[in-house]
């Protein structure tokens, strides 16, 4: 056996701002923070004196243009889901070490792709490809690769004799020790697996506990380790955040493209094609925008996919900044023949109200076809809000005085004779004032006092006279 | 015009201290309502008179009428405004209050309608403020209750239907029998506090500003509204009735009469005689040969004066805690005005002599001051608790509570606060507010701003800026005072309301110590004092008293004049121990001055540089008048002290003793409110009609204000200066004893244990490692030598140390483990400190032993088992140096910097000694341990860091332009690099830096930690 070890030593930043385009004069320094503390940061960071493991204060004191991103977890774990995925593409043999590993079992892999030097070629290619750095290594056992990997050594150990005096030379740290147990081999002097190899084994065991003895015989190979191995999945979805806010199509072809390599790499895994993929655009304050790009036969190719989408994306108009963008594709075909029934609808009945909204939006446009709720606000005209077609208005009453149902916007000037308003003759007073005073956050302020008045036709307006200003008419009485 | 006005009151009205409700000061309110005519003002913060005395206060300025009340919201949901009548239902109004607070954890109350009948049977006036959907339920009860002195609140703000809402309330009042009266439910004086009220709003939720909702008030009518206006809006009968309620309400905060315990004068004896008998027989004691004429005069005198102001129960309760102290044998020194009488030295509650300190009696009380006694007494730290919760067991919780402070929003919370609920997300509020250099220097702010995303001319920024300036001094909550009770004789509840306090089982009153003092009351302050307890302890090492400590001791005054005062008390800060050699105190009053002339307030007040050059002889001293020449001659004629000020004001300038006093209640405020200006005119004035120069006359006004809330009363100065002596005669004569006692008391003082033992090393003291064969908890004594205690290993529990220290001696690590009952984390511990090296060896040895040994202390365990012997090579100096740091904090080898000696000189570095040789301006490298960086408020953007090596300490001045250049340097480097320029004053030497650089790759993971910015 022979693996292949991938750590990714920037995985927390790098999951979160792989999707920038660089661009040098432009690029502040990056650090990602868990609460109150910096745990990665970039080499702009660095240079700056920002490093992992002080507060952010501190950071900010050294860095006052520092960007800081807060620790997602769970994008970290999709995105090395993601590398898994993309990883079988080269060997069937593929496991995980979260949060920041994967590994690969390639002996098999090695006359495909022409020897180890050309695969973990090949593997960093598209590792920087996807926007990740790596620390490569190769050894006969998984946990000698990890750990070499982890340590920062760069190795490709082939033969098992010399796996013993290349582990030895490793310090105590990358045996994945906890905080405790580094400390205490720190105390007593021990730096290297070398010094830890030389102490009295059951004295080791004792003071530090068996699972270590066991960790170090996998290590070296003089016990086996079963290990999981990744499954890739059958559909793809993949996001990314673009930062900055991309107004450009070259902005979103350059993050499109680091994740259509991973979609690459997890079709050649399944030995399958897809017929179309969908980009998705999303924005800050607006719905999503979906590019659905089709191939004229089941293909997996990333140039192929990117001159698909890089002409798709020259039609579309890019009308608001994008902020984040996702590539989805499912429906894999096996590359050579396909099967009928892939595109039969199975949910072809639909509720009739949807297939008008829909039929709607399609002719109207997506934005022009909302529902309608109350807003908890004291400026009228903003005590309403649109809601999704599918949302459901907020239960719960909210007391204000009368209003009308039917608001004129923007309110109509009135005429003012002696202070008195005028609409096609006099209008009465019936009640009020009611002041309104409110909105002053957004720029909106308003200072009103409402009536209800009566026009000379009998019909009851909403009225309203602006704190040093005239008359308006803001809404009718049905 | 005016008169024909309706008359009003108003009679529910909050203030900023119904905390994130009311938008306005107590005193702008009641500035507000005297403006706009109204015949009276009601406060009724929400369960809560905290506001009260600043209100009476300026009502009482402005001739406004001031009613005292409270807004209470019952658990039903029914909401009142209490009015207190007279003293009686004052006193009710406060136990309700107390009642609601006390069941509630701090900040909140909880009260029921039960709790509401005591107040109805003292006389209190009871308003309904019906919510939405009247109650008529709660309108029959409050009927019922309060027969004929209850109504209901009828409160119009322009809604969307005033007049059926008049109506509503109407039947409400057809239906109960209340009648209705007009109210404002205000929020804030005027109306341009809305945008801030809705902000406070917006804070007390929660949430954004934005999506308050309905929480928001629909308009600025909460506030105190133009008569005219209210006339639009109500009936004037409703009007008039406010009228009604007011003529009931006869009661104010001045009818509040402090009154003393009464359980401190045995039967059989007045206050007067009692505390005449305890005097004389305290003054048998000092004086046990003969009491000098001079002073039996001024007992005399005093007690008259105690007498005549009735101030004995006072000095009793002092006495009596002190007696508690002394009698468990906790150190205690008390200060302040009163406290340095020939009384207080008789009683024992200060050791100021009289004989010592003649120049500075008679001045302590005076009786046309009329100001309440100020006696603090400062105990030793790590046994105040003690002495407190003797207060709390003798006067009962009822009677004894401690002062509140009122904690005010700062730039800094206003920036968050504010910030939060304009809709600035977490990230942009951090970067504003981490460093608020740019609050006060606005030119710095564009900058900060687009740093956090922001555009400075933006909307957003600007009402940030608005509300947080307006909202900087806003109380935000009550804390508990440092240590200021509040005795009564009766239940304290009935004076002032008692809430609970964050700390468990502490109570606080409802006012702060202006407003007690503004009232009256006194309080005791019972302080802590870590100098006392390491006093405390090397007395007990060396078997003295603090009174045996002979006076005046010609070498401690010597030791002290060269600044070899690391350790003691006062004079051993960075800015104290420049200032030594040039100030050369010869004699216990120059310790007086020394103690109260390194604060800011001399400092920004110009008084330091003319003291010394005339002390030195550079300059004449003269003095424009006879009476002047009285007042500031012990000081060379600069103005030194607080009093000093006073007196100033009264002999030069004509002032009385009740405007000095005022004078130097606004002085300590008026950095946070303004308000000297107008004391500046009357100054001037008053000296000019004296004779005295302009210039004089301005200079005194520009040393005032600089004086400002750090001004040091030389009360205070003369018994901190006592603790002066005495812990540089303990140093000078018994520095192991000194020392130790020092590092028993840690936390405490200036410098850190490190500096402690390398100071006692330099002075000869033999110190001796912390030994489990040899230590005990505490550091120890052994003939001269210091014996590190076990304390001063990081993380061992006190009790493990009396366990090793009881059953001493162990044959093996493993015999101490099952004995003494460590498990291995005690082990690691110990041998972390080096602390097994007589059972273990080295180090390593030691860490692998204490590793081996089971867990399960106490039980029952096998032999231990044969191990195969491990072998360790001894580790390097430099690693058992690093160790030393990591657990004890200090060292007994060689300083680090020794070990890199040799490549420092090959970078050029010189020793902190040979730059302390250096001459005056010229170019130098060094490099040290940062110990400690500071910025001195007082120092516009300097910052000082102090440098240590092997051979002393180095002191770096670091001005803003290269701080800000070498960010990086200055915050991150632990031994740090600085080429600079020697600046040298007398034996005062500078290295002003001019280039900074990080060693830190020298010094591995060498582990020291640094003082930072506080």
């Amino acid at each position: 056996m022979l693996w292949l070890a991938l750590h990714f030593p920037l995985f927390a930043l790098q999951a979160l701002s792989r999707g920038r385009v660089p661009r040098e004069s432009v690029d502040v320094p990056w650090a990602i923070a868990d609460g109150r503390e910096v745990l990665a940061c970039d080499a702009r960071a660095r240079a700056l004196g920002v490093r992992p493991g002080i507060g952010l204060t501190a950071a900010w004191a050294l860095a006052p243009q520092l960007h800081v991103r807060l620790r997602d977890e769970a994008a970290e774990r999709a995105a090395l889901e993601g590398i898994a995925a993309w990883a079988c593409r080269f060997t069937p043999h593929v496991s995980f070490e979260p949060p920041q590993g994967v590994l690969m079992e390639v002996e098999g892999s090695l006359r495909l792709y022409h020897g180890l030097a050309a695969l973990t070629g090949l593997v960093r290619n598209g590792l920087e490809e996807m926007g990740y750095s790596a620390t490569l290594a190769v050894a006969p056992t998984v946990r000698g690769a990890w750990w070499l990997a982890l340590a920062g050594c760069e190795q490709s150990i082939t033969d098992p004799a010399r796996l013993e005096a290349a582990l030895a030379a490793l310090p105590v740290s990358a045996a994945c020790l906890d905080q405790e147990a580094r400390s205490f081999l720190r105390s007593i002097g021990v730096a290297t697996l070398e010094d830890l190899l030389a102490l009295p084994r059951e004295g080791v065991g004792r003071r530090l506990g068996a699972a270590l003895l066991e960790s170090l015989e996998r290590a070296l190979g003089k016990i086996p380790e079963p290990r999981t191995m990744f499954v890739p999945p059958a559909r793809f979805s993949a996001r990314l955040e673009l930062h900055g806010e991309v107004e450009h199509a070259e902005g979103v072809l350059f993050a499109a493209r680091r994740l259509l390599v991973q979609l690459e790499g997890v079709l050649a895994a399944r030995q399958a094609g897809v017929r179309r993929f969908h980009l998705v655009l999303l924005h800050r304050a607006a719905p999503a925008h979906v590019v659905e790009i089709g191939l004229a036969s089941p293909g997996r190719s990333i140039e192929r996919f990117m001159q698909l989408l890089r002409e798709k994306l020259s039609t579309v108009a890019l009308s608001r900044p994008v902020e984040a963008i996702r590539v989805e594709a499912d429906a894999f075909e096996p590359l050579h023949g396909r099967t009928a029934g892939l595109f039969r609808d199975v949910h072809a009945d639909r509720e009739g109200w949807i297939r008008l909204i829909e039929r709607l939006q399609a002719r109207l446009g997506g934005d022009a076809v909302h529902g309608i709720g109350v807003a908890a606000e004291h400026r009228p005209e903003r005590a309403w809000r649109a809601l999704d077609v599918d949302e459901r208005p907020p239960r719960g009453e909210i007391r204000t005085g009368p209003r009308p149902l039917w608001l004129i916007e923007p309110p109509r000037r009135l005429k003012d004779a002696g202070g008195v308003p005028h609409d096609d003759g006099r209008l009465e007073l019936l009640a009020g004032p009611e002041r309104i005073e409110s909105g002053w956050w957004d720029g909106g302020e308003v200072a009103r006092d409402y009536f209800i008045a009566r026009a000379p036709s009998s019909a009851l307006l909403w009225i309203f006279r602006e704190r040093g200003g005239g008359w308006y008419l803001h809404g009718l009485f049905a | 015009m005016f008169s024909a006005l309706p008359a009003y009151a108003e009679l529910h009205c909050l203030s900023n201290f119904t905390f994130l409700r009311g938008a306005s000061h107590p005193e702008e309110l009641v500035e507000r309502a005297a403006a706009l005519g109204y015949s009276a003002l009601a406060l009724t913060d929400e369960c809560s008179v905290a506001g009260m005395v600043r209100a009476h206060i300026a009502a009482k300025a402005r001739g406004l009428k001031l009613i005292v009340g409270t807004e209470a919201g019952l658990d039903d949901g029914t909401r009142l405004v209490l009015l207190a009548t007279d003293r009686r239902a004052y006193g009710a109004l406060c136990s309700l209050i107390t009642v609601g607070r006390r069941r509630a954890k701090k900040g909140g109350y909880a009260l029921s309608r039960s709790d509401v009948e005591p107040l109805a049977e003292s006389g209190a006036l009871a308003l309904l403020v019906p919510g939405e959907q009247p109650e008529p339920g709660a309108a029959r009860w409050l009927a019922g209750l309060f027969v004929a002195r209850a109504w209901i609140a009828a409160e119009l703000h322009c809604g969307a239907n005033d007049r059926a809402r008049l109506a509503l309330l109407g039947e409400l009042s057809a239906a109960s029998g209340l009648p209705l009266v007009a109210a404002g439910d205000v929020h804030m004086h005027v109306r341009s506090r809305r945008r801030l009220q809705d902000t406070l709003t917006a804070i007390r939720l929660g949430r954004p500003v934005a999506q308050c909702g309905h929480a928001l008030h629909p308009n600025a009518e909460r506030s105190l509204r133009l008569r005219m206006r209210l006339a639009q809006l109500y009936p004037p009968d409703l009007l008039a009735e406010t009228l009604a309620v007011v003529e009931r309400c006869g009661f104010s905060l001045d009818e509040l009469r402090y009154e003393y315990p009464e359980e401190l004068v045995p039967a059989g004896q007045t206050p007067a005689s009692w505390l005449r008998g305890l005097t004389l027989e305290g003054l048998g004691r000092r004086f046990p040969d003969r009491i000098p004429d001079r002073v039996r005069e001024l007992v005399e005198h005093e007690l008259a004066l105690i007498a005549e102001l009735r101030y004995e129960p006072f000095f009793l309760t002092v006495h009596d805690v002190v007696r508690f102290a002394r009698e468990r044998g906790i150190l205690c020194q008390g200060r302040g005005s009163a406290a340095n009488s020939a009384v207080c030295y008789a009683l024992g509650i200060t050791e100021v002599d009289p004989g010592r300190m003649s120049m500075l009696f008679e001045r302590f009380i005076s009786r046309e001051r009329n100001e309440p006694p100020d006696i603090d007494v400062d105990f030793e730290h790590q046994r105040r608790e003690e002495v407190i919760q003797y207060i709390y067991a003798k006067y009962g919780r009822e009677r004894a509570a401690l002062a509140a402070t009122v904690i005010c929003y700062r730039p800094r919370s206003a920036v968050r606060d504010v910030g939060k609920a304009l809709g600035l997300s977490a990230g942009q509020i951090d970067r504003l507010s981490h460093s608020l250099t740019w609050w006060d220097d606005r030119s710095r702010l564009p900058e900060r701003v687009r740093e956090a995303g922001l555009d400075p001319a933006s909307l957003v920024v600007q009402q940030l800026l608005e509300f947080a300036s307006a909202l900087v001094g806003f109380p935000r909550h009550l804390s508990q005072h440092v240590g200021g009770f509040v005795i009564a004789r009766g239940p304290l509840a009935e004076l002032v309301p008692v809430e609970n306090a964050a700390m468990q089982d502490r109570t606080v009153i409802q006012w702060d110590k202006d407003d007690i003092e503004a009232l009256g009351l006194i309080k005791v302050d019972v302080l802590a004092l870590g100098m006392l307890s390491a006093i405390r302890r090397a007395l007990e090492f060396v078997g003295m008293r603090m009174e045996d400590v002979p006076t005046e001791d010609p070498a401690v005054y010597e030791m002290i004049q060269r600044a070899d005062t690391v350790g003691v008390f006062q004079i051993e800060s960075r800015a104290q121990m420049s200032m030594l050699p040039r100030l050369k105190p010869r004699n216990f009053y120059d310790l007086v001055i020394e103690v109260a002339i390194v604060r800011p307030g001399p400092i920004q007040g110009g008084m330091v540089h003319p003291y010394l050059r005339r002390r030195q002889g550079l300059e004449p001293v003269t003095y424009p008048s006879e009476e002047v020449r009285q007042v500031l001659e012990r000081t060379l004629g600069v103005p030194i002290f607080q009093e000093q000020v006073m007196q100033l004001a009264m002999v030069a300038a004509g002032f009385s003793p009740g405007e000095a006093d005022q004078l130097r209640r606004s002085m300590a405020a008026w950095r946070r409110k303004g308000g000297l200006e107008h004391f500046e005119g009357r100054l001037l004035r008053g000296m000019l009609e004296r004779g005295y120069t302009k210039e004089f006359a301005e200079a005194l006004f520009r040393q005032i204000l600089g004086f400002g809330e750090y001004g040091f009363p030389e009360s205070h100065s003369a018994s901190f200066a006592l603790l002066v002596y005495v812990s540089a005669w303990l140093k000078h004569h018994y520095p192991a004893a000194f020392c130790a006692a020092l590092l028993n008391s840690q936390p405490m003082g200036f410098y850190a244990p490190a500096q402690l033992v390398q100071d006692a090393q330099r002075h000869g003291v033999e110190l001796r490692p912390a030994d489990v064969a040899a230590s005990a908890w505490n550091c120890t004594l052994e003939g001269g030598a210091l014996r590190l205690g076990l304390r001063m290993v990081s993380g061992l529990s006190e009790a493990a140390a009396h366990r090793i220290e009881a059953l001493r001696p162990f044959a093996s690590v493993d015999d101490l483990a099952r004995r003494a009952e460590l498990d291995r984390r005690d082990l690691g511990r110990l041998a972390a400190a080096g602390a097994l090296a007589a059972l273990a060896g080295h180090r390593r040895q030691a860490h692998w032993l204490a590793a081996g040994v089971e867990h399960a202390p106490g039980m029952l365990r096998a032999m231990p088992a044969r191990e195969t012997p491990a072998a360790f090579s001894p580790p390097a100096e430099g690693e058992d140096i690093v160790a030393d740091y990591a657990s004890l904090g200090l060292t007994l080898g060689r300083h680090p910097l020794a070990l890199l000696r040799e490549r420092l000189n090959r970078l050029r570095l010189v020793t902190a000694e040979r730059l302390r040789r250096l001459p005056h301006g010229r170019v130098a490298r060094t490099a040290g341990l940062v110990t400690c960086r500071q910025r001195p408020d007082t120092a516009s953007g300097v910052i000082f860091i102090t440098l240590e090596d092997e051979t002393g300490c180095a002191n770096v001045v670091v001005w803003r332009k290269l701080a800000e250049r070498q960010r990086r340097e200055l915050l991150g480097a632990r031994l740090l690099g600085v080429e600079g320029v020697i600046e040298r004053e007398g034996e005062v030497v500078h290295l002003v830096a001019r280039r900074l650089f990080a060693h830190d790759a020298l010094l591995g993971s060498l582990a020291v930690s640094s003082r930072n910015f506080h």
